[in-house]
């Protein structure tokens, strides 16, 4: 049971995929301009991670374990996810109108978001969280999967509930737009890294 | 020894096409089953859309603009990244007047020499370099500097600094190709419908006193203009009249009745 609380809070704050790992930077600087937009994106990473994370351990665990094939790994993991994002797609525009239309293009973009391959490859490892090392079975695969995603998600709708704010603010020249963005990401991302003092 | 090389290459290249293959498959029999039946004229809409997928017009890309517009929720304007030339074609599709408005710039101010100074400004510079000095040396944050930054940028040389200060756009040469729209410091300058006989030649929308403090032809926000329209074509919105031109019915009585007379009517 422990190991799943440490799973779930390593996702979430301890080592958050954004501003922590400095996984998906893309999504979280391109995608954050307003609240509920990045809460969208958000919420479609945290499926595909889910998700991705549950296949990626099963081709890792049942293929290429036995076959020694783990050096395969990447190449393995960009097919799987691949794949699935295409999958995934298909399924959300057949049984989903709406939650399609609100994902619009993120959704096939997901599928070069780093994190996504990112809590793939990190679920074959133990993972550190804090001070405790933690080996996943396949339910802690998911819990990674899907509680790195919502960590993902309240990092990016943090970081867009403060560029909804600086979009008013009086902010010098040389500051506008991506510099005064990466400035409060990196003060967002100093706040995170104080919990990896968390002690278990 | 070279069996084994061979095999050591082969079995992982056989593994992962097979994996391939199987991914390949799933997603061929679920695209047969799951195929949704995609509108013709939607597809063919997006295909004239300029693709951007910039979500300026309020819609999760073009492909949600393109359905907005068969469902005629939206309107072709909406849109800024898509060429005439596609637009006329979404027109034909969709069977209403391509986007045709002609469209005129005009420039949202009336002050220029009505308007009080900041400080007296000499010497070299145009409007974007003033505007670096303490936003200009009007007295109004949205006031005409009138040292012609549009009428450099202009091709057309439609839009010059007039006597009284303020600039005014020539509609006879203006293209509307908005290349005075973006250089504005105080981004005064604004489209309106080449119909259109009237508009508002102010943009500071602070309540009437601290306006009249600054410019004798500001607009005050007194609502005379909204009140008097037949056709109910002004609304009020942050102390300035809204025209909606297709309302209006060109009566002029606003151009009357503004106090400080800056409505303007477009002369033909």
């Amino acid at each position: 049971m422990k190991e799943y609380f440490l799973i779930i809070l390593g996702g979430l704050l301890i080592n958050n995929f954004v501003l922590v790992k400095f996984y998906g930077i893309c999504p979280f600087l391109g995608v954050s301009k307003k609240t509920d937009t990045a809460l969208g994106m958000g919420m479609a990473v945290t499926f595909v991670m889910a998700l991705a994370s549950v296949f990626a351990y099963v081709i890792y665990e049942y293929l290429l374990v036995p076959f020694e094939l783990t050096y395969l790994k990447t190449i393995a993991f960009i097919l799987v996810i691949a794949s699935l994002v295409q999958i995934v797609e298909m399924v959300i525009k057949r049984f989903s109108p709406t939650l399609y239309q609100a994902l619009g293009v993120y959704l096939p973009l997901i599928t070069t978001n780093c994190a996504v391959l990112g809590v793939a490859m990190l679920n074959t490892e133990a993972i550190k969280i804090g001070a405790a090392e933690v080996t996943v079975n396949l339910f802690g695969a998911f819990l990674n999967g899907a509680f790195s995603g919502l960590g993902f998600t309240l990092a990016i709708v943090l970081l867009a509930g403060v560029r909804e704010k600086l979009a008013r603010a009086d902010v010098p020249k040389a500051f506008q737009g991506f510099p005064i963005t990466l400035m409060a990401a990196a003060i967002m991302a100093m706040a995170f890294s104080a919990f990896s003092s968390l002690a278990f | 020894m070279l069996a084994i090389q061979i095999s050591g290459i082969l079995i992982p290249a056989a593994i992962l096409l097979a994996v391939a293959a199987l991914f390949a498959l799933v997603i061929v029999v679920l695209s047969r089953k799951l195929s949704v039946e995609e509108n013709e004229r939607e597809k063919e809409v997006l295909s004239h859309l300029a693709g951007a997928n910039c979500g300026a017009c309020g819609y999760p890309g073009c492909s949600g603009f393109a359905k907005a517009l068969c469902e005629g929720k939206a309107q072709l304007s909406d849109c800024s990244a898509t060429p005439k030339e596609g637009k006329q074609e979404i027109g034909k599709i969709l069977g209403v007047a391509a986007d045709g408005e002609d469209t005129v710039a005009v420039v949202r101010c009336n002050g220029g020499s009505h308007c009080q100074s900041k400080y007296e400004y000499q010497g070299y510079g145009d409007c974007r370099t003033a505007e670096l000095l303490a936003g200009g040396r009007k007295a109004c944050p949205v006031g005409c500097i009138g040292l012609g930054t549009c009428t450099d940028v202009c091709p057309n040389y439609a839009i010059d600094v007039g006597e009284e200060g303020f600039a005014v756009v020539d509609r006879e040469k203006c293209t509307s190709c908005g290349l005075c729209i973006r250089n504005c410091p105080k981004k005064l300058i604004d489209r309106i419908p080449r119909s259109a006989r009237v508009y508002i030649a102010c943009s500071n929308d602070c309540r009437g006193k601290d306006v009249k403090e600054l410019c004798s032809s500001g607009c005050l926000g007194c609502t005379l203009c909204s009140k008097v329209c037949e056709s109910g074509a002004i609304t009020m919105k942050n102390n300035l009249p809204v025209f909606d031109y297709s309302k209006c019915t060109g009566c002029l009585k606003c151009v009357e009745k503004c106090p400080v007379h800056c409505i303007k009517e477009v002369k033909e």
